[in-house]
């Protein structure tokens, strides 16, 4: 090796062309001349490495080169972040740029009168102004309830809601003008209990014509029951039964709003901002402005944070596109703290009723949830959150009746919308709970009754969702062990305890949000590489932090061989980049990366041709190692990467591919048939301990065991990063974290200091445990990581603190208050004047307990089965229960048949949401009369 | 261009009335301040300019100097996304008056990294995960860079105390920490951190097969 090294001249291993002038050895100066040697440990079994795959073999094994999938990879745009050059928002800087302010409602909810700017426009520094009149065109993330404006059109509907805004030559010249903006309102009644929402309202905040709800502020309902709805209570031998209260939680992402638009020379926008789903704002601001989608370019800059508060297209991007179009300068618009607050898009405030029902056998005989949740004042991506609150909780577990009602309530506040885990959090939270409660009832270990009643791999939900790879049951014991449960379970003292919950969560969402052009993929990826070696990948992904670009890089450079410097990822303009849905839903790795793997396949193609050519070696024989393409049983054979690539760029330049990817049709035909439907599912399942102190009611965790079944983690590191994170983000809503709101509606808090997110002091240390369960769709097997790890954390901090002072909260977050008024009731009930001497909650098996543990080992050996054969059968949600596993049970048994409107019969007592159902819609209202 | 007049205005006094049913009330803006001269050194460059008497060190850092690493996230000392080092100490710059700074020597993120060769710690966030999105990153940084140049071997206890108060949203803290220990052993074992201009890797490499 050292002989080579010492003569640089030769080109080693270059196999000159006949009939060629020799040229200068390309891209050279690198570091290394040779390639490293393939690391067996990376390479998978089925490929003859020595990668243990204990869930068998995966359809892109074979485009494992043994790279960069699979290990600990800093996020390729982390240079720039760590020198300060990453440019976010609000620091796109163009010359000449106006600053723009926008003018709010200071009312709840008022009719706009007039809106005088005289007196701002006469300001030296001035600009422009725009009001509702400049864009009357209504749009909304999704295309069925499209009611936001860029400004008030007739009325403002929340406290911060846009009135006007305007133009300035400096920020302070524009405050100065947003206080001269005068405008006249005349109030309307705002409400603001969600209940109230419910109820015929004499103005309702939207009007929805034809198909609204009565005259209710109800902006959607949802009623589904399947399965065995009459047995379930007939059959139950132990009820848990909870109405829940949880409040509304803003993302509180460190990056406030932030947007800079222009209009260029030939007449085109370019919109710089930080956004998760670019291509829906390209569509909005199309709309909204009035000229076609080409004639815009969206920008995406580096993304501060999203957590689903950046996914929807905003107001205030429209009024910057606004203003600059009018001032013909650049525009740039920045929040206070405070603005952010009044977009919001965070967690619905719910009130949920839990409750479940386990028979005689400990099997989970009836399902039953009634969501009303707090849309705020617009639709944002609630008619999906309504489903997601009922439908996400259908599995793990295989169930014997569901029955859902949920309604989704416009009130008088900022936009309620998605965000991390959107809608499965809290009813996630209530079933899991109910659940440990259950077992508590049962007097079994609340792990065994879970592990006993688990779908196996490659089942359908009772729903009709098709999941394929299941790692529930690993992450369960994994935790179950790594925690030491056995020995803490009920055994801790007074004031410590432990508790589990688990987690289910979608992997992208089987239906785009926008379905025309009909057919279109959900992900596109576009690969070119030109004489330089180094592979550009054009790709619409958001990078919002969570590593998307990295993602795609990886699995790029694995496909191709390559190492990771040589690829750069182009993801920002939509000039350039082919589209893509957006990062919400935990699309991305799972659409984005296959839809990356898909054109990386179509280049290496072309370079195994070439190497044929060149070498004349067997095709089936040739692989792709580090940079170098040659003969599995003959290693000396072969060429470089940039060999091969050359030879096949001759007669036409560039190589370039283009991959896509699009769900598999799924699911069932029902009505709301699609909500929750993905191409894969993730599972979780976490352990905490905690501290209660009996005196003060504060609560302490100190310690997560995280087991995630992320399919495969492409980048462990990032993987750990995104649980150690969704557990922070979920301990702040299960302990401090709310939108509070006064007596009188006001948002008491919209600011970091009493909005309280976590700090590093609260933080418990983190155990995040990988489990691969190799999702046969994923991209090498992977699935979702952002969203799914921050369901459990919050039930098992709940269950953890009923192991330490024997207390059920039934309202989030657990504030000292909170828990201390409960722990004073607990005295009062078990009389006893010191908390001190409360008892510690105990646990003595009953025969159930031995019944669950034999199943459990059954299912065990039952689900490794199916996991690994191929020719395995249909498995149904309700073989449980005795049915035939391989039919739908609603084709076979009239029971199990589903139903998604309501018999007159339930509406004589429906529950809160339920009661939405009482309205009749207009158009069916006037068909009677 | 005048800028950045009465940055300080309360939000509170701007959304004051949110809410009631009455007429909105705001406080007239106050009247503008005086021009004075500013001489600071920025990441060991002289910066001598004209600012107002009441302008905010965060806006005269990103606005005037060009430091836009330097991040605005809450503008009332909360988040601790704006940390700068000041004389050394960190500092929230959007809780500081520019005149204060007088003389001062302040590094931002830009000032940390020497040339093309980062600050350990700035290489050991990226390779740990302490930055995802990004935008606290350049806070935690001087605050960490700080607290590494006093205290080379910092226990977990010091990290927390010296990081508590920036806040991430995006990380849990935990690799931020794995962040500043790693960067730390790099700091005690002298290593240097390489050049980020070198020659990366080849495309075209030899036949290495033995």
């Amino acid at each position: 090796m050292s002989e080579k090294e010492d003569a640089p001249k030769e080109i080693v291993g270059y196999r000159q062309q006949p009939g060629k002038l020799p040229f200068s050895r390309p891209g050279s100066g690198g570091k290394g001349k040779f390639s490293e040697s393939t690391d067996q440990e990376m390479i998978p079994e089925s490929q003859g490495g020595k990668l243990a795959q204990e869930w068998g073999p995966h359809r892109h094994d074979e485009l494992i080169s043994g790279r960069v999938v699979g290990k600990s990879t800093a996020l390729v745009d982390s240079s720039w972040k760590v020198t300060g050059q990453a440019h976010y928002g609000d620091d796109v800087r163009l010359p000449g740029e106006l600053i723009g302010r926008i003018v709010r409602s200071p009312h709840h909810y008022a009719r706009v009168l007039s809106i005088d700017c005289t007196k701002a426009l006469e300001l030296p520094g001035v600009v422009a102004v725009a009001t509702g009149d400049d864009a009357k065109n209504r749009f909304g993330v999704l295309p069925v309830t499209k009611d936001e404006h860029a400004m008030a059109v007739e009325k403002v509907r929340h406290a911060g809601d846009l009135v006007a805004c305007v133009a300035a030559i400096d920020e302070a010249t524009a405050r100065e003008a947003e206080r001269l903006i005068q405008v006249e309102y005349e109030l309307i009644d705002p409400i603001h209990d969600m209940r109230e929402g419910l109820e015929d309202s004499g103005e309702p905040i939207h009007d929805r014509g034809d198909y609204h709800i009565g005259e209710s502020n109800v902006q959607k309902r949802v009623f589904q029951e399947f399965g065995d709805v009459e047995g379930m209570i007939e059959n139950s031998v132990a009820s848990h039964k909870k109405n829940w209260i949880f409040a509304g939680v803003n993302h509180a992402f460190t990056e406030p709003h932030a947007v800079v638009a222009h209009w260029d020379p030939t007449g085109r926008l370019t919109l710089y901002t930080p956004q998760q789903v670019p291509h829906y704002v390209h569509r909005a601001l199309a709309d909204v402005l009035e000229i076609p989608m080409h004639q815009i370019n969206v920008h995406r800059t580096f993304v501060g944070g999203g957590f689903g508060g950046k996914s929807d297209p905003f107001p205030h991007e429209m009024c910057a596109a606004i203003l600059a179009r009018k001032s013909g300068k650049p525009v740039r618009i920045t929040f206070d703290r405070e603005e952010v607050y009044w977009v919001n898009r965070g967690r619905h405030p719910s009130r949920i009723e839990m409750n479940l029902h386990a028979d005689d056998e400990g099997r989970i005989c009836g399902i039953e949830t009634d969501a009303l949740i707090d849309g705020g004042a617009f639709a944002s991506f609630g008619h999906v959150t309504t489903y997601y609150n009922g439908v996400l909780h259908t599995a793990p577990y295989e169930i014997g009746a569901f029955h859902y009602t949920g309604a989704r309530v416009w009130t008088n506040k900022p936009a309620s919308g998605a965000m991390r885990g959107h809608g499965a959090v809290n009813s996630r939270c209530a079933v899991e709970v109910g659940l440990d409660d259950l077992a508590e009832k049962l007097s079994v270990d609340p792990i065994s009754l879970r592990l006993a009643n688990l779908l196996p791999p490659h089942s359908a939900t009772i729903t009709g969702f098709r999941v394929t790879s299941i790692g529930m049951r690993e992450c369960l014991e994994r935790v179950r062990e790594e925690s030491g449960w056995n020995k803490k379970f009920r055994k801790l003292p007074l004031g410590k305890g432990i508790g589990i919950g688990c987690g289910f969560f979608i992997s992208g969402s089987g239906l785009p949000i926008h379905w025309d052009p009909n057919k279109f993929p959900h992900a596109t990826v576009h690969l070119k590489i030109d004489m330089d070696g180094g592979v550009t990948i054009h790709t619409g992904a958001a990078d919002i932090g969570q590593g998307s670009d990295t993602v795609v890089a990886q699995s790029v450079a694995e496909v191709l061989g390559l190492p990771l410097d040589m690829i750069r990822v182009k993801s920002r303009d939509s000039d350039t980049s082919p589209v893509d849905l957006g990062s919400y839903s935990s699309r991305v790795t799972f659409m984005n990366a296959n839809a990356a793997i898909s054109a990386a396949m179509q280049i290496r193609e072309e370079l195994l041709d070439a190497t044929v050519e060149i070498t004349g070696a067997e095709r089936s024989g040739l692989i792709i190692g580090d940079r170098r393409i040659f003969l599995k049983k003959d290693p000396a054979v072969g060429v470089s990467y940039l060999e091969a690539l050359h030879k096949s760029q001759e007669d036409r330049g560039a190589l370039v591919a283009s991959g896509a990817y699009r769900t598999p049709p799924m699911g069932k035909m029902h009505k709301g048939a699609a909500a929750g439907l993905a191409p894969a599912y993730s599972f979780s399942a976490y352990v905490t301990e905690v501290s209660v102190d009996v005196e003060t009611g504060q609560i302490k965790v100190d310690k997560v065991w995280a087991a995630h079944d992320c399919g495969k983690a492409l980048n462990p590191l990032a993987v750990k990063g995104q649980i150690i994170g969704s557990c922070h983000m979920g301990m702040g809503q299960v302990l401090s974290e709310e939108m509070r709101y006064g007596r009188s509606g006001n948002l008491m808090n919209p600011d970091l200091l009493d909005y309280k997110i976590p700090s590093i002091h609260e933080m418990p240390e983190v155990i995040p445990i990988i489990v691969e369960s190799n999702d046969p769709e994923g991209p090498f097997g992977a699935k979702e990581a952002g969203e799914g790890p921050l369901l459990p954390i919050l039930p098992s901090v709940c269950n953890a603190v009923y192991d330490a002072i024997g207390i059920r909260t039934s309202e989030l977050p657990m504030s000292p208050e909170k828990v201390h008024k409960m722990i004073e009731k607990r005295c009062r009930e078990e009389e006893v004047s010191d908390p001190n001497n409360l008892p510690s909650p105990s646990l003595q098996h009953s025969s159930l307990q031995g019944v669950l543990e034999n199943r459990a080992k059954e299912h065990r050996i039952r689900d490794k089965d199916r996991r690994l054969d191929e020719g395995r059968s249909d498995y149904h949600n309700g073989a449980l229960f005795g049915l035939d596993p391989t039919i739908p049970p609603d084709e076979v048994d009239p029971r199990w048949s589903v139903r998604v409107t309501p018999e007159e019969e339930y509406l004589k007592s429906p529950r809160l949401a339920g009661s939405a159902w009482k309205h009749t819609e207009r158009r069916h209202a006037e068909g009677q009369k | 261009m005048i800028s950045n007049r009465h940055h300080g205005e309360p939000n509170a006094q701007r959304m004051g009335s949110i809410g009631r049913n009455v007429v909105q009330f705001r406080l007239p803006m106050l009247p503008p301040s005086d021009g004075v001269e500013w001489n600071a050194k920025v990441n060991d460059e002289e910066v001598s300019i004209i600012i107002e008497s009441n302008a905010i060190l965060l806006d005269v850092l990103r606005d005037r100097v060009g430091s836009l690493g330097t991040k605005r996230g809450c503008d009332m000392g909360t988040c601790g996304c704006c940390s700068v080092l000041i004389n050394g100490e960190p500092r929230l710059s959007c809780l500081t008056l520019a005149v204060d700074t007088e003389q001062a020597d302040i590094t931002t993120v830009e000032g940390l990294a020497d040339g093309h060769h980062l600050h350990p710690i700035q290489q050991t966030f990226a390779e740990c995960g302490g930055s995802q999105c990004g935008f606290c990153t350049p806070g935690f940084l001087v605050v960490i860079s700080a607290l590494l140049s006093e205290n080379s071997k910092p226990n977990d206890q010091e990290i927390k105390q010296a990081i508590e108060g920036n806040l991430c949203r995006c990380t849990g803290f935990q690799q931020i920490v794995d962040s500043v220990k790693a960067a730390s052993d790099i700091l005690v074992s002298g290593q240097a951190v390489s050049d980020s201009t070198l020659s990366k890797s080849d495309p075209h490499p030899g036949f290495g097969g033995d």
